[in-house]
């Protein structure tokens, strides 16, 4: 492919002659036993072809006919699984830590296995903290203000009596009945 | 079917499916081993005016022989198989040079006066002429890599401006273009370097 001769503005400015260089490196013979090379690179690399994507590679194909070798490998394979699974759930549960608080042996003298004493210290079990209940402080107004008797009850709305639950002789229903006054009514007839 | 002939007949299958494996692999080797008789000179020289190397340039065909084995399934499906190798090895040479920081053998004018055949020339001569190449090679590497590509491809007899396009993956006209700039910069670039002289 040579275009130079056409192209009026390189003809004389020695593109020609760059054209000639890149010409001559593009002309170099290939080395000899070049082919003998390469065929024996090739002897050597492995044959790989491009296949699809696979989970499993079976080593060999295995025909329909030997189906059940398949069921059986997968039946094995299955089988691994659950026992490992089960295996590993076992030993979680016995290696769960005991619910009940162990008490240490009872040793003479309050000395400890390991050389330690507890100098007779009592053991206390271990309960929740009941919530502590705050005396409220007496406050000066409290104090200056009359204590209030504890019996004293209010007293009774002036228009209303109280009733008294008695039964009544005729009917036997209880009936309710206005209690008299305990309360000494003052005197009016004194001056 | 009795047992022992359903065993036969399976035995039978699976001799003749290795039978027809093994034919079709032999098959397979023959062309490739067709292919690299036919092209490797050709893909070396491609691969040489790139890397300018001769090693470099060996193992680059080597590789592009490598890739045709893996993809060897579809090599029927390939129209134009020298215009395919060559794109290969032109990838390929084009990553190696990206990646290697070494240069080129040729940037040496000793190595260039070796390698460059000279017929007829005296020592001086010869010396003068490696000198002229390694400068005209010199001013090659400057131009922008689009241009450049082109240009190289260009000084290979057997490529015409539409295989050029398809190694390089560009219409035609794009080559034309790219040419007619390439020689443009490369008669500056000689120019400047003569007036500098």
């Amino acid at each position: 492919m040579n275009f130079s001769k056409q192209n009026p503005v390189v003809r004389d400015s020695g593109v020609s002659d760059a054209e000639d260089t890149l010409r001559l490196i593009a002309n170099l013979p290939a080395p000899e036993g070049l082919e003998k090379r390469i065929e024996a690179s090739l002897r050597v690399a492995p044959h790989t072809t491009t296949h699809k994507a696979r989970i499993l590679s079976w080593p060999v194909a295995l025909p329909l006919e030997k189906a059940w070798v398949r069921a059986a490998a997968a039946a094995a394979i299955v089988f691994l699984v659950l026992g490992g699974g089960w295996g590993v759930v076992a030993l979680v549960q016995s290696s769960q830590p005991a619910r009940a608080i162990a008490a240490p042996p009872d040793t003479p003298h309050g000395v400890a296995p390991g050389g330690f004493s507890n100098a007779g210290a009592m053991r206390t079990p271990q309960t929740l903290d009941h919530p502590v209940v705050a005396q409220p402080e007496p406050t000066p107004a409290q104090t200056a203000a009359p204590a209030i008797k504890p019996e004293a009850k209010p007293e009774a709305k002036p228009g209303k009596k109280p009733l008294q639950h008695t039964k009544s002789a005729a009917t036997g229903k209880p009936v309710k009945q206005p209690v008299a006054s305990t309360k000494k009514q003052p005197d009016t007839t004194r001056p | 079917m009795s047992a022992g002939e359903a065993v036969s007949s399976g035995w039978m299958e699976i001799a003749d499916k290795t039978m027809r494996d093994g034919a079709c692999q032999h098959a397979e080797e023959e062309a490739l081993s067709a292919l690299v008789s036919q092209y490797s000179g050709t893909l070396y020289r491609v691969a040489y005016s790139v890397l300018r190397n001769a090693a470099d340039a060996e193992d680059a065909v080597q590789e592009t022989f490598m890739r045709v084995l893996r993809h060897r399934d579809s090599l029927g499906e390939v129209r134009d198989q020298r215009v395919w190798l060559i794109r290969i090895v032109w990838n390929i040479v084009l990553d190696r040079k990206r990646r290697s920081k070494t240069r080129p053998e040729t940037d040496d004018v000793a190595e260039l006066a070796r390698v460059l055949p000279v017929k007829g020339l005296s020592a001086e001569q010869r010396a003068a002429a490696a000198e002229h190449h390694a400068h005209v090679l010199a001013c090659v590497e400057q131009l922008p890599a689009k241009e450049r590509q082109v240009m190289m491809l260009s000084a290979f007899e057997e490529l015409n401006s539409v295989e050029i396009a398809s190694v390089v993956g560009i219409t035609e006209s794009s080559v034309r273009s790219r040419l007619f700039r390439a020689r443009n910069l490369m008669a500056g670039l000689l120019n400047h370097a003569r007036s500098l002289r």
